[in-house]
């Protein structure tokens, strides 16, 4: 496990009244995008509060850079960006980000050095001696967003990261990140929009409820939940693939419709076998596909339509240590 | 440790940036000097009076009388004889502010010494005491002439009394009279009040800002609540001390210019009449003490005021029980003037709530042992420490919440909360 940059070990948050995360387990390699999906209210904040050691689990442990040490001990690796946003209004731009530097627990002088550098590198090189309230909501996200990777964090803990951006402040923060995990740093981000999670992620769960439901690679994701099927094109002559459909070795189920067919993979059958069949069966074909379900179908189909509505968010609890 | 620093420095150098300490820092000694200098200047001004002497005797007891009188400084003083009218066209002066007032002698003053005095400000005492104090002079003179005494002896029998007071502390005598004492006690409870009020006030809006502002959650992901909160009484109570620097460097300019500004303002005997009191460096460091005791209490209860309020009107509610505690050895201030070594006195400066106020404003009215000092410091310490611990438990759940302000009930789980 030393590859791992974050284990999370069946970790367990009660809040007066309900059970906020159950024996939550997450691993979380060194080097990859991982997604940690679920709907609102299903418990991805307070995982991520209990990772950050904002707030403390009832039971299990959280494991950082494969040792110990809480969140805030190892400050000045993580880069944390919350869901409720906010900056010192009445500071400037250059010293509210030299002083969230200082938090983090780097230098004083290189803390206003980096500053500098993502302020000009972001266009707001003009702007670093006006107070924050004197910028536009956009230009605040992108100091907000400086202020998180500032340090040069190894691992980046965004909850929520797309959420309330504007097009060109997503663009930056998909491109940052992607930046960032080609120079081998980790990131962890939580949404509720699958679509985003489906382009970025290497690696993603999706908890409900407070439990983990599923948890893999993408690929993974879908082969073991839903991803298991085919459509067959043919390119005139079918030779013989009715027969191939037929078998229940390989196929559970399938829907011929001449020209085209989509097919059920039997449990434990692999589309290859099919393939070779199909080919051996002198069916001239025109298209060959497995069928990956969008991670979306995987989530309504996980967490059920009930799931993936809307919780109202009991906010007074999700915060009391 | 470096943590600390940053936010220490942040409330710091945030705080005096604003114009608002600058403000204060050149207005807080206007503003006191004003208090100290308007009254004097006043007094001073208004005391020339012009009064007219009704000589209703037969003898010169009535031109010895005013004579007597323009020697003073306080009445401009002319005879008329006494006689039929006199009196009603006087009034009218009076009335129409030409005049200040009259005072009517007849022969009884020197049987009985009755004399009556009319005017349109009887309640000067200083004047109705200067008055009194020639009647009965001139009185006394001119009853010992009419028994045969030698006018030379009489004159020579004749002494001003100087009454000096001259507060004994600490087993010495110091130079500081009663009324200084008693002013020195006075400033020292108002500055104490509004500065434990005014910067425990910063302590609040400044949490309740990160607590609006949402950057409170970035700030406790690296810090530990506590740190943020010690951090920011540090901070701010540097502020403070920074103030009163400022306040004490041009309060000591301008008592060594006192004399300067004095004449300034056309009067060459303001410099004598008000005197500074002695500030003591014990008494200096008392104040001290008690103020950044005062501040470190009262301000850990700010910063859990603010920690439970979501919004301004919130907190200005929630922090009334806070304020009380002070208010009340606010208003005690004249009791323990009065009566230091009163049980009520002692209490107040052993009770940590109300000793910031207490123990400082009994100090400098009267000497007091040592080891009550000792004891009710003592005493401020150890609740300090517990009150921020107990604070710094609410404030790390509080600043976390958002929605409705939690009951007590809540609040004392917090507390016991691991």
């Amino acid at each position: 496990m030393s590859a791992s940059i974050l284990v999370v070990d069946r970790v367990t948050k009660r809040f007066t009244g309900h059970t906020a995360v159950d024996s939550l387990s997450l691993t979380v390699p060194a080097g990859v995008i991982y997604g940690l999906l679920g709907p609102n209210g299903a418990g991805k904040t307070t995982t991520i509060r209990m990772i950050m050691n904002i707030i403390v689990p009832d039971e299990g442990r959280v494991q950082l850079f494969g040792g110990g040490g809480t969140g805030r001990d190892h400050s000045v690796r993580i880069g944390y960006l919350p869901e409720e946003r906010g900056l010192y209004p009445k500071m400037r731009v250059l010293d509210v980000l030299t002083f969230l530097g200082e938090t983090k627990g780097v230098g004083r002088r290189q803390a206003r050095g980096k500053a500098n550098e993502w302020l000009e590198r972001l266009g707001l090189g003009d702007w670093k001696l006006r107070k924050v309230s004197d910028l536009s909501k956009g230009m605040q996200q992108k100091v907000q967003f400086i202020s998180t990777i500032l340090h040069d964090p190894d691992l980046l803990i965004l909850d929520e990261p797309f959420s309330g951006l504007d097009p060109v402040n997503s663009e930056i923060m998909r491109e940052t990140v992607l930046d960032l995990r080609r120079r081998g740093k980790t990131i962890l981000f939580s949404t509720h929009i699958m679509e985003q999670a489906e382009k970025l992620c290497d690696q993603l769960c999706i908890i409900a409820h407070g439990k983990l439901l599923v948890a893999g690679s993408l690929a993974e994701v879908q082969a073991r939940h839903g991803g298991r099927h085919v459509t067959v094109a043919f390119d005139g002559d079918q030779g013989s693939a009715a027969q191939v459909f037929a078998d229940r070795r390989l196929v559970a189920n399938a829907q011929d419709f001449g020209q085209y067919a989509e097919l059920e993979l039997a449990a434990g059958a692999d589309a290859q076998e099919i393939l070779r069949a199909l080919v051996g069966s002198g069916a001239r074909l025109a298209r060959f596909e497995m069928v990956a379900p969008s991670l979306n179908k995987i989530f309504v189909d996980l967490v059920g339509h009930e799931g993936a509505r809307a919780e109202a968010r009991p906010e007074p609890e999700a915060v009391r240590a | 440790m470096h943590k600390i620093l940053a936010v220490i420095r942040r409330e710091f150098i945030e705080r005096v940036r604003t114009k608002m300490f600058w403000v204060s820092a050149i207005l807080g000694p206007i503003f006191f000097g004003a208090l100290i200098f308007l009254p004097v200047l006043l007094a001073t001004r208004g005391g020339s009076k012009t009064i007219v002497v009704v000589d209703g005797t037969t003898t010169d007891f009535g031109t010895r009388v005013t004579t007597a009188l323009g020697r003073g400084r306080t009445f401009r003083a002319t005879r008329t004889p006494a006689g039929a009218g006199v009196v009603d066209s006087l009034t009218a002066e009076v009335g129409a502010k030409r005049l200040d007032g009259f005072l009517m002698l007849s022969d009884a003053v020197l049987q009985t010494g009755a004399a009556e005095y009319r005017a349109s400000n009887v309640s000067s005492f200083t004047a109705i005491g200067e008055l009194e104090g020639v009647l009965r002079q001139q009185a006394v003179t001119t009853r010992l002439e009419r028994e045969g005494v030698d006018p030379i002896i009489v004159a020579r029998a004749q002494i001003r009394i100087n009454l000096d007071t001259k507060k004994i502390s600490g087993g010495k005598t110091t130079g500081e009279s009663a009324g200084q004492s008693f002013s020195l006690a006075y400033f020292m409870g108002i500055i104490l009040y509004m500065a434990i009020i005014l910067y425990g006030m910063n302590v609040m809006s400044s949490v309740l800002e990160e607590k609006t502002t949402r950057i409170v959650e970035v700030l406790v992901s690296s810090l530990r609540p506590f740190q943020l909160m010690v951090g920011k009484l540090i901070g701010v109570g540097a502020v403070s001390l920074f103030q009163f620097f400022i306040w004490g460097v041009s309060a000591r300019l301008m008592i060594s210019q006192r004399a300067k500004l004095g004449g300034m303002s056309g009067s060459e005997e303001m410099g004598q009449v008000f005197q500074v009191p002695t500030v003591t460096a014990a008494t200096a460091a008392i104040f001290m003490a008690y103020f950044l005791g005062g501040f470190f209490l009262y301000s850990a209860m700010f910063a859990t005021v603010g920690a439970i309020s979501s919004n301004e009107q919130e907190a200005r509610q929630a922090q009334t029980p806070v304020t009380l505690m002070l208010v009340v050895a606010f208003i005690s201030m004249f009791a323990m003037l009065n009566d230091p070594g009163s049980t009520y006195s002692v209490v107040l400066s052993l009770i940590p709530f109300t000793s910031p106020i207490a123990m400082p404003v009994r100090w400098a009215a009267g000497s007091l042992p040592f080891s009550e000092v000792a004891v009710s410091l003592a005493v401020l310490l150890v609740s300090i420490v517990g009150v921020t611990w107990v604070a710094s438990r609410i404030y790390r759940v509080g600043i976390l919440m958002t929605g409705k302000r939690p009951n007590i009930r809540e609040i004392v789980r917090w507390v016991r909360a691991a």
